[in-house]
């Protein structure tokens, strides 16, 4: 078990990680770890590599801490490394999969957690979005408004944080919803 | 002075600080003009409506470009803490920005050593931070929706994204005065909570002080910038010098009627709601701002 004292690119001190809110990457081998916590880093983000609690504790005795607010820019810099899985260090909640449904008489709103995202049920395209309060919501809204649903840069793929991921999930109910009723049209 | 801070989504943005004004549809902030859109700059648009019917000074904005590394969102909280003391805001509304609990557990013990100390606002992620930091109870206004009143309510969350399943199911209209309580009971509520919904209720520590269910228009849920703008009527009315609970039910009702006066559809964007509010404010709700 190791805690390095020097800082990190983003000056941030690895310490300051118990103070950020942490998210858990569980491994199975020690050297993806290692690994992940060098891309992490190289791409600019604050992490480090800790011992999971017990009750957490699965492969590996190493975990990546980071902040989990980050979750989906992480994520997405991991894609060549297995891991496990993300958990919140602290309390035991799951990340949200309710998605709730709201017709009105042309659009359709669909909300994820806290994200909504409302599309025209003929054609499919992006009217608005709402809702969430990590900085990447207002670009993603801009990015993504008026656009048809299936034709967009996913949320996943452009943002950064959990609110993201959330409107991202929003994204893919919608899709399904309004390619069910392509079928039945 | 009323200072409103959050990012707004240009890259590029440099921080910024100065006053508002308003042109066309877009908002100039010294040599920069921002796009009037979803997020602080609809905050500060609506407080910039507000303060220009009572001619009150324009909203003071510290804002940089952020599109989700939270650079922005750093440079902010940096200037904050730096310069607080100096700025002395009689109203501080804290906005988007990246929930990094150390930084605002600093600009936190800046706002101490003000006197007197002013009111504290936060929405969207600031209160995620302010909550996830242990300091709701430190602000003066919280403005959730019913998913981030799960939220407060969920001692151990640190966002909404990770709430407890059976709260976030059980978080309707029906057991909003239930989730109240439980957010003060675990210290994840400010002062005072408008809980924003198809009913918009003003809460304090005591419940429910009042609530606000028309004129319904559901659409507005669907519009993104309606949270914001509500966020930024409530800064500039508490600065303009009403009570706070007065401020919140006021702002509550302006939005609606600002959903009502004309044909509002999911489609309708943010600026055409802020564009409403000065006839709000002059046909409906003179008498109660006066």
């Amino acid at each position: 078990m190791f805690w390095p004292k020097k800082k990190d690119k983003t000056g941030a001190n690895k310490n300051n990680l118990n103070q950020l809110g942490q998210g858990l990457i569980l491994f199975d081998t020690v050297e993806e770890a290692i690994q992940a916590e060098k891309l992490v880093k190289k791409a600019g983000y604050t992490c480090a590599l800790v011992a999971p609690p017990p009750s957490l504790r699965k492969g590996c005795d190493i975990a990546l801490a980071f902040n989990l607010v980050e979750q989906t820019a992480l994520e997405r810099i991991l894609q060549s490394i297995p891991y496990q899985q993300v958990v919140p260090r602290a309390g035991t909640a799951p990340l949200l999969d309710i998605v709730q449904v709201t017709q009105y008489p042309r659009h359709v709103m669909v909300k994820a957690g806290n994200m909504k995202i409302t599309y025209e049920k003929e054609s499919g395209l992006i009217v608005n979005t709402s809702g969430g309060g990590c900085p990447d919501i207002p670009y993603l809204h801009i990015e993504i408004l008026g656009q048809r649903l299936d034709q967009i840069a996913r949320p996943r793929e452009l943002g950064h944080t959990l609110c993201a991921l959330m409107l991202d999930r929003a994204v893919e109910g919608a899709l399904e919803i309004w390619k069910g009723e392509e079928i039945q049209c | 002075m009323l200072i409103i801070a959050g990012i707004v989504p240009i890259k590029t943005l440099p921080l910024l600080e100065g006053r508002v004004m308003k042109e066309r549809a877009f908002l100039r902030i010294g040599d920069y003009q921002i796009p009037a859109t979803q997020g602080t700059a609809a905050m500060i648009s609506a407080a910039l409506a507000v303060s220009q019917y009572f001619q009150l000074e324009s909203p003071r904005a510290v804002v940089a470009g952020d599109i989700g590394r939270g650079d922005g969102s750093r440079l902010i909280y940096q200037y904050l803490i730096q310069n607080l003391l100096q700025l002395k805001p009689r109203v501080l509304a804290l906005h988007y920005c990246m929930p990094d609990l150390e930084l605002m557990r600093q600009l936190y013990e800046q706002v101490k050593l003000l006197d007197p100390p002013p009111v504290l606002i936060a929405d969207a992620a600031s209160m995620y931070a302010a909550k996830a930091v242990g300091l709701a109870s430190a602000f003066d206004v919280f403005t959730p929706d019913l998913s981030e009143l799960a939220f407060l309510a969920d001692k151990e969350a640190i966002h909404p994204a990770y709430i407890d399943k059976h709260l976030f199911e059980s978080c309707d209209i029906k057991t909003v005065p239930e989730f109240i309580a439980l957010a003060y009971e675990n210290q994840g509520a400010a002062r005072y909570l408008l809980v924003k919904g198809k009913a918009d209720y003003i809460a304090d520590k005591n419940g429910i002080l009042s609530s606000i269910d028309g004129p319904d228009i559901p659409e507005l849920e669907c519009i993104g910038g309606t949270g914001d703008t509500i966020t930024g009527m409530v800064a500039a009315l508490i600065y303009k010098g009403l009570n706070i609970p007065d401020a919140l039910k006021i702002s509550a009702q302006a939005n609606r009627l600002a959903g009502a006066i004309e044909t509002t559809t999911p489609a309708t964007r943010i600026n055409e709601i802020i564009d409403r509010l000065p006839q709000v404010f002059k046909s409906s709700l003179k008498r109660e701002i006066s």
